[in-house]
């Protein structure tokens, strides 16, 4: 009987896990290539980060095969490998194409701006692709241990990608409040995954509202000691994936590790660890949904996560006003964004657990596609706008708004860049952030019809989205209205550089400008909002 | 193959001046020396000279493949015409013997040989012939037009506003007129404009409130960009495929026009000049638009030529939408008289209720006078010719590309475009127009004594020469005076702006003289071009392409008056016109160039230009003198011919008591008197202009005492800019001045009650305002900002504490979590 | 008096052992106090899942879960003594209350 069991799982893994897992395979070896280059001293011959563009191409390319797989079997499947452990689906496709392509355009701009220096490029590499793989089994995970397991695998490598600039007080500083919290933040969560995980009896997120209906026995509220536990220990998990996405009040070490890392890693962490961390709230959200009994429960789940998103746009918003450091106020602005995308999740988890969720398949497939669609944005503007801060860092030696004065006079394609992903972050038509902010604004919306607290986020969001303009276009009054201080150092721009940013910016630009562009991200990130609700059924 | 290929060429012809427009309106950005570098002016010229390598590619291959240059027989101009009958009535036996269905509509030849196109399908052809006669390789020439759709704007309902193209042999020809010229004049520029190229330029003509001279950095760059967005925009006026993107390209080019003329823009009299061409412009515009309003209500489309696919029309154009009949009137409504609306194939178009779609006689009338009147108004005809000598405050190059050469020309071309929609009245009117003001700027011409007026009003003149042409029925003479007038136009401002360079910006030509030896260059080429616009010539041996152009009017004009005896003033004016022509041009150039110096410091310091400027002078002279050689057997009338309007060739017959217009054959009989007529006028004003300039038997001061009445109407400019003052400024001051005093003494008696009032209602306002509205908005700014900073308190950089927050947070959560979710 | 201990104790421990844990972290100032901290926070949560696993229809699966948060554990221990080290290295303490530039 056990040698049967053996031959199946052998036979499961070889025939569909490894595939599937091709793409982390590729960054781990990867990994093992650029470690194993470094003992032979071969990485100087070839720079490390070639090693590194080529394994990320790699599994790229696994990816888009895995798509092209996907796509051509229809959108309808969703199985789980590796024992029950990940998912397969259009979802984690998305995520690990989003991810490599992520990876590829940061190691891009570190090669740009020289941080790591070769010495320290193999563990630098090695601790980005790390992180990636963690973010990757995060938007796949369909266990309770993965959930675990992969947030702390993205964790501990930023952590210390958080304190790379070895020499620095800041940069040291901000990597020990973040591991600190961070391992905090994991305790709390475990704890709370003890609790759920014990009390249903499983660990496989798909079928947890099913064994919570089995455990509450009917009555689903909170005066139920099983439905109770569960509930804490939920909240307890929130508080892990609220860390990683830095949302209010667990938004703590946000502005303090970006404030001390390099800014190529606070445009890393401030977009990739967001990306995974949101993939993993949804699979856990429809994980716990799709039960009637425990509907009334859910929508009040979702609209707290409504409340939270709120307070964490506005605290975001807000607490940017009076900064100076542009990391900083980048950061908040991260916190505020993370905001606007937790409403996404929150209009999902309302619809779906309203009673007329059959009817609604498509505007529940459509908030989970406008969070993609934000993110797949994000990732552009938000690293455009880091790539330019690390830019000009190198030149003037400071992140100040002050050392931005009047840059349009020598530099005007960092300053268009930035024009366009500021205006971009705040939404602004025709550029793409402004095409994913309708998308959730009108999957919360469609939630409003639900439940009238909707409204009020749905409010919020857009007054939030005026907040915003202030201390977006301090930046951008600075850059090019004021006179250029004497005292800074001028930047000038290299052809590479200066590529390299205008092509974030064209991206960020054409995915509000380009319709074709724009519907075919959506249709593909909505078609992905499918693929993940297969698990309970559609 | 051909029409994409022509499309292609144009297109690039077109945008590449766009392109140097950019490229030097930022070179103040991308340059490190903006100011002393000649790299916009070489960009510019770049841009236009690859331009005219397009064109004349394209003017090439359109001849090539519509054998328009196959001349080639003894016979001359008759046969060509025969020929051009044959290949317009395609084959009545061919198409019996081919069994294939004959037409139903036997007089609708000229546009119902769509069925016989031998070119490849995808070619949008408006008429194409068929040449794979039984007959063997016999010549065969079509009209070959393409037109199509570039790029559609926008969709309002049913009203569609495209860019589109309309390729003939009139847009292919233009095009090659255009940027040859411009390119000349560029290159001519960069040597007249070289004294821009500092960072401290002193205008000696522009003055401060205290006397001293503006000094202001240079604007070359700026130049070059004015100039290469002109080109554009000229360019897509000839393109242009529909009447509205006529007008969006002419109001460009008004613009162009205008900064160009307010280049010096500290001179007062630049920036008076460019607002009055600007606003006399809008005068015009005026009823254009009304032209467009009434067009679009009853066509419904804006476009001139059909958009084929296929070989079939997927939209049609205005000149197939009215049909002529045999006798060359548009098809009209028995019981109305309204102009019947029809098909390409002549059947009559229906509205929904099946009435058939018609529009009134008279409001073709106004679409045609709203059409002129915007040409009026761009090419300078009686009543609005007052803004061109104006526009000479602009540079010299300016005056010959702009103001002489092409843009004022658009007035004619759109004229001479538009001219199948013209009905006899409309015609007449611009006959007459065009009569007026060439005598009236030619009389003026002989008078003025600034070199660049004078040249101006000869302008004005030829322009109202082509007016007549295009009036009388002389639709190919007119354009074909249009072209040869912009050569020897541009070679003549182009001399005049060389002395004005060389003489240091002394325009007066009284203080010139005896210049011949000093810039033998200029003066020659002058020279050349003062014969060629007086049409002087020796029959049979040599003529300049003046001569050729303006007896193809005279021509014109007289078979028009055989035909109509009471309009003999339109053959009768032009023609002592010509004579006065010769007489003010030569009276130019005797002025200037011969003769002893009349003011031995200008002459002192006069000089020949360097040969970026000669060079040009030289090609221009070169074309001035031969562009038009063989007449009207020559390629160039040949080219320009190629696509005219069917109505032509057989004339118009009178309807009632109306106008009859003459058929080409008539005209052509008329040539050779009208050609010797012409001749003894010009010969005997060149006899004056020599006997008063050129010796010194009369004493030309005397003769001005004696003529002193005359001479100083003539001098004021028949006292227009004072009619207009009394007509309209005085009239409208005294209305202004009226208007402020009911103002003063009415309505501020009411308003100041009311505004007492309001001082009463708004101090408590204020109150309300400054404590209420005020304190709420400045509550929410301080808030967020206080709040902002509360923030800050709380992330409070301490590891510990935020720790302990985890901890808070966890707690409150759990507490609200027990206390609002479903129990 | 000695009977099987029912599932509550074990939990009971598990949840003492986490609030210590979070306590410690949040009030000790010696960085490697507060790292001792988490470990107590993980470990709490192990008691709970091998509790589980004997208790209720989790079976093997909490053990699984205690191993790999073991392994994770050490790992984790591994960075962040790496990281405090670091922090020692630049401001010659491993006070944390030290680290407090970054603020606001």
């Amino acid at each position: 009987m056990f040698s049967e069991l053996l031959t199946t799982l052998i036979n499961n893994t070889l025939s569909k896990g490894l595939w599937n897992f091709s793409a982390e395979l590729c960054l781990s070896g990867t990994i093992v290539v650029m470690l194993l280059m470094r003992l032979l001293s071969a990485d100087r011959l070839l720079p490390t980060f070639i090693v590194g563009l080529i394994g990320a191409a790699a599994a790229g390319g696994c990816s888009f095969a895995q798509f092209a797989d996907l796509i051509a079997a229809n959108d309808t499947v969703s199985y789980s490998f590796f024992g029950g452990m990940l998912r397969q689906d259009l979802f984690s496709v998305f995520f690990r194409i989003f991810l490599t392509l992520f990876l590829i355009l940061t190691i891009a701009l570190t090669v740009l701006t020289g941080i790591p220096d070769n010495e320290d490029a193999p563990d630098f590499y090695s601790l980005l692709f790390g992180a990636t793989i963690g973010m990757m089994l995060m938007a796949s995970a369909n266990n309770l241990l993965m959930l675990f397991l992969g947030v702390e695998m993205a964790s501990v490598p930023s952590y210390v990608m958080v304190g790379f600039l070895k020499g620095r007080k800041a940069s040291s500083e901000a990597s020990l409040k973040y591991v600190v919290y961070g391992a905090g933040a994991a305790g709390v969560m475990l704890y709370g995954i003890s609790l759920v995980a014990g009390v249903l009896g499983t660990g496989d997120m798909a079928a947890l509202a099913e064994q919570l209906r089995v455990v509450a026995h009917g009555t689903a509220g909170l005066d139920n000691p099983e439905v109770l536990t569960v509930a804490l220990g939920v909240m307890l998990v929130m508080v892990g994936l609220a860390f990683k996405l830095s949302l209010v009040p667990f938004h703590f070490w946000c502005p303090d590790a970006f404030e001390g890392a390099s800014a190529e890693v606070a445009g890393f962490l401030s977009v990739a660890s967001k990306a995974g961390a949101f993939g993993l709230l949804v699979r856990f959200c429809v994980g716990l949904s799709g039960v009637p009994e425990t509907a009334d429960l859910m929508t009040a789940f979702g609209v707290g996560l409504g409340v939270i998103a709120i307070v964490t746009t506005t605290y975001g918003n807000l607490a940017a006003y009076t900064q100076k450091n542009l990391k900083r106020l980048l950061a908040y602005s991260t916190i505020a964004h993370a905001g606007y995308m937790l409403m996404a999740v929150a209009a999902m988890l309302v619809m779906l657990n309203s009673d007329q969720a059959a009817g609604l398949g498509k505007a529940i497939n459509y908030s989970i596609g406008g969070l993609l669609y934000y993110l797949a944005v994000y990732m552009f503007m938000n690293l455009g706008a880091f790539a330019v801060i690390a830019l000009v860092r190198n030149y003037t030696f400071n992140e100040d708004i002050d050392s931005f004065k009047g840059l349009i006079s020598q530099s005007p394609a960092l300053c268009i860049t930035m024009l366009v992903c500021i205006f971009s972050l705040i939404g602004i038509p025709p550029f793409g952030g402004f095409f994913a902010k309708l998308m959730i604004f009108a999957s919360v919306y469609q939630a409003a019809q639900i439940h009238w607290a909707m409204y009020v986020v749905l409010a919020a969001g857009a007054i939030n989205t005026i907040f915003s303009l202030f201390y977006y276009v301090r930046i951008l009054k600075a850059m090019f209205l004021e006179e250029r201080p004497a005292d800074v150092k001028p930047v000038p721009l290299p052809a590479m550089e200066g590529y390299y940013v205008v092509v974030l910016a064209v991206m960020v630009a054409l995915l509000g400008f380009l319709p074709q562009l724009v519907n075919g991200l959506s249709s593909i990130a909505n078609e992905a909002g499918h693929a993940v609700l297969l698990v309970i059924g559609g | 193959m051909v029409g994409e290929t022509l499309q292609k060429l144009l297109m690039t012809a077109w945008l590449l001046p766009l392109l140097g427009f950019v490229v030097e309106i930022f070179f103040g950005f991308w340059s490190k020396n903006p100011r002393h570098s000649k790299a916009a002016a070489w960009t510019a010229v770049g841009c236009i000279g690859a331009g005219f390598l397009c064109s004349l590619t394209a003017l090439v291959m359109w001849g090539t493949a519509s054998n328009a240059f196959d001349d080639g027989d003894a016979e001359g101009w008759m046969s060509q015409q025969a020929d051009i009958n044959h290949a317009r009535h395609p084959h009545h036996e061919a198409d019996s013997s081919e069994g294939a269905p004959p037409h139903e509509h036997e007089g609708a030849d000229h546009d119902a040989e769509h069925h016989g196109s031998s070119e490849a399908g995808a070619d949008h052809i408006l008429t194409a012939v068929a040449t794979e006669d039984d007959g063997g390789p016999k010549l065969e020439r079509g009209q070959t037009v393409y037109s199509g759709t570039i790029y559609t704007l926008g969709v309002f309902g049913s009203l569609e506003l495209t860019l589109d193209y309309y390729i003939d042999s009139l847009t292919l020809v233009m095009f090659t007129m255009v940027t040859l010229i411009a390119t000349c004049i560029h290159l001519f520029a960069i040597g007249y404009m070289s004294d821009e190229l500092t960072d401290e330029y002193v205008d000696h003509f522009a003055h401060k409130a205290d006397g001293s001279h503006v000094h202001r950095p240079g604007r070359f760059y700026r130049f070059f960009a004015f100039l290469s967005l002109f080109c554009f925009a000229m360019l897509g006026l000839v393109l242009a495929g529909n009447i509205f993107q006529v007008f969006i390209f002419w109001e460009l080019v008004g613009i162009c026009s205008f900064l160009l003329i307010g280049f010096y823009t500290e001179r007062k009299t630049a920036s008076d000049a460019a607002n009055k061409a600007f606003i006399m412009n809008r005068i015009g515009d005026f009823g254009f638009l009304i032209g467009l309003m009434v067009l679009w209500t009853y066509f419904g489309t804006f476009r001139f030529g059909d958009t084929m696919v296929d070989n079939e029309v997927v939209d049609q154009g205005l000149f197939s939408m009215v049909h002529r009949a045999e006798d060359g009137n548009f098809d009209r409504d028995e019981l109305t008289g309204d102009v019947l609306i029809t098909g390409t194939d002549g059947h009559v178009l229906t509205n929904e209720d099946g009435s058939n779609r018609q529009i009134p006689y008279y409001l073709l009338v106004v679409v045609g006078l709203g059409i002129f009147a915007g040409c009026v108004g761009k090419s300078a005809q009686f009543p609005l010719q007052t803004w061109l000598p104006d526009a000479m405050e602009g540079p010299t190059p300016v005056s010959a590309l702009v103001h002489s050469a092409t843009m004022v020309a658009a007035g004619v071309y759109l004229a001479g475009r538009f001219f199948p929609m013209f009905v006899q009245e409309v015609l007449l009117t611009i006959a007459y127009t065009g009569c007026i003001t060439l005598f009236l700027a030619a009389t003026i011409a002989m008078v003025a004594t600034d070199i660049k007026k004078v040249l101006a009003y000869s302008t004005i003149s030829q322009l109202g020469y082509m007016m007549l042409g295009i009036g009388v029925f002389g639709w190919a003479a007119g354009l074909f005076h249009l072209i040869t007038h912009a050569f020897f136009k541009s070679l003549m401002f182009l001399c005049s702006g060389s002395v004005i360079h060389g003489c240091h910006h002394e325009q007066e030509m009284p203080k010139m003289g005896g210049l011949l030896k000093k810039m033998p260059i200029t003066a020659i080429t002058m020279l050349i071009g003062v014969i060629a616009i007086s049409g002087l010539a020796i029959p049979g041996v040599i003529a300049f392409s003046g001569y050729h152009s303006k007896d193809a009017i005279v021509a014109s004009a007289l078979a028009f008056k055989n035909a109509n005896s009471a309009h003999f003033l339109l053959f009768f004016i032009p023609l002592l016109t010509a004579g006065i022509t010769a007489f003010y041009m030569f009276r130019l150039w005797f002025y200037t160039f011969w003769g002893a110096p009349r003011d031995q410091h200008v002459h002192d310091h006069a000089h020949e230009s360097p040969w970026i400027m000669t060079a040009p002078l030289l090609i221009l002279s070169v074309f001035a003198a031969f562009c038009a050689v063989g007449g009207d057997h020559g390629y160039l009338y040949l080219l320009l011919t190629g696509d005219e309007p069917a109505h032509l060739e057989a004339g118009v017959t009178a309807v009632g008591d109306g106008i009859t217009l003459p058929a080409i054959q008539d005209i052509v009989d008329e040539h050779t008197t009208a050609g010797t007529w012409a001749l003894v006028a010009a010969v005997s004003g060149t006899l004056i202009a020599y006997i008063l300039y050129g010796t010194n038997f009369v004493n030309v001061e005397e003769m001005k005492r004696q003529l002193a009445g005359v001479h100083g109407f003539l001098t004021n400019k028949w006292h227009f800019d004072e009619l207009y003052d009394a007509l309209f400024m005085r009239p409208a001051h005294k209305v202004a001045a009226f208007c402020a005093w009911f103002d003063g003494a009415v309505f501020d008696r009411i308003l100041h009650g009311a505004a007492k009032a309001t001082v009463v209602v708004s101090k408590w306002d204020r109150v309300f305002d400054e404590n209420v509205v005020d304190g709420f908005v400045n509550l929410i700014a301080s808030a967020t900002q206080s709040v902002g900073t509360s923030l800050k308190v709380v992330q409070t950089g301490r590891l510990r504490q935020y720790v302990m927050f985890i901890v808070l947070g966890v707690v409150a959560l759990f507490a609200v979590m027990f206390t609002t979710f479903p129990g | 008096m000695l009977h099987d201990p029912d599932l509550n104790s074990y939990l009971f421990i598990g949840a003492v052992l986490f609030v210590c844990g979070v306590i410690c972290m949040a009030t000790k100032r010696n960085a490697i106090g507060v790292l001792m901290g988490v470990e107590l926070v993980l470990n709490g949560a192990n008691v709970n899942f091998v509790a589980f696993s004997r208790y209720t229809t989790l079976g093997l699966d909490g053990q699984i879960f205690s191993l790999f948060v073991i392994v994770l554990a050490a790992a984790e221990a591994a960075v962040a003594l790496a990281i405090v080290l670091n922090f020692y290295n630049n401001h010659l303490t491993v006070d944390v209350d030290r680290g407090n530039k970054l603020k606001g």
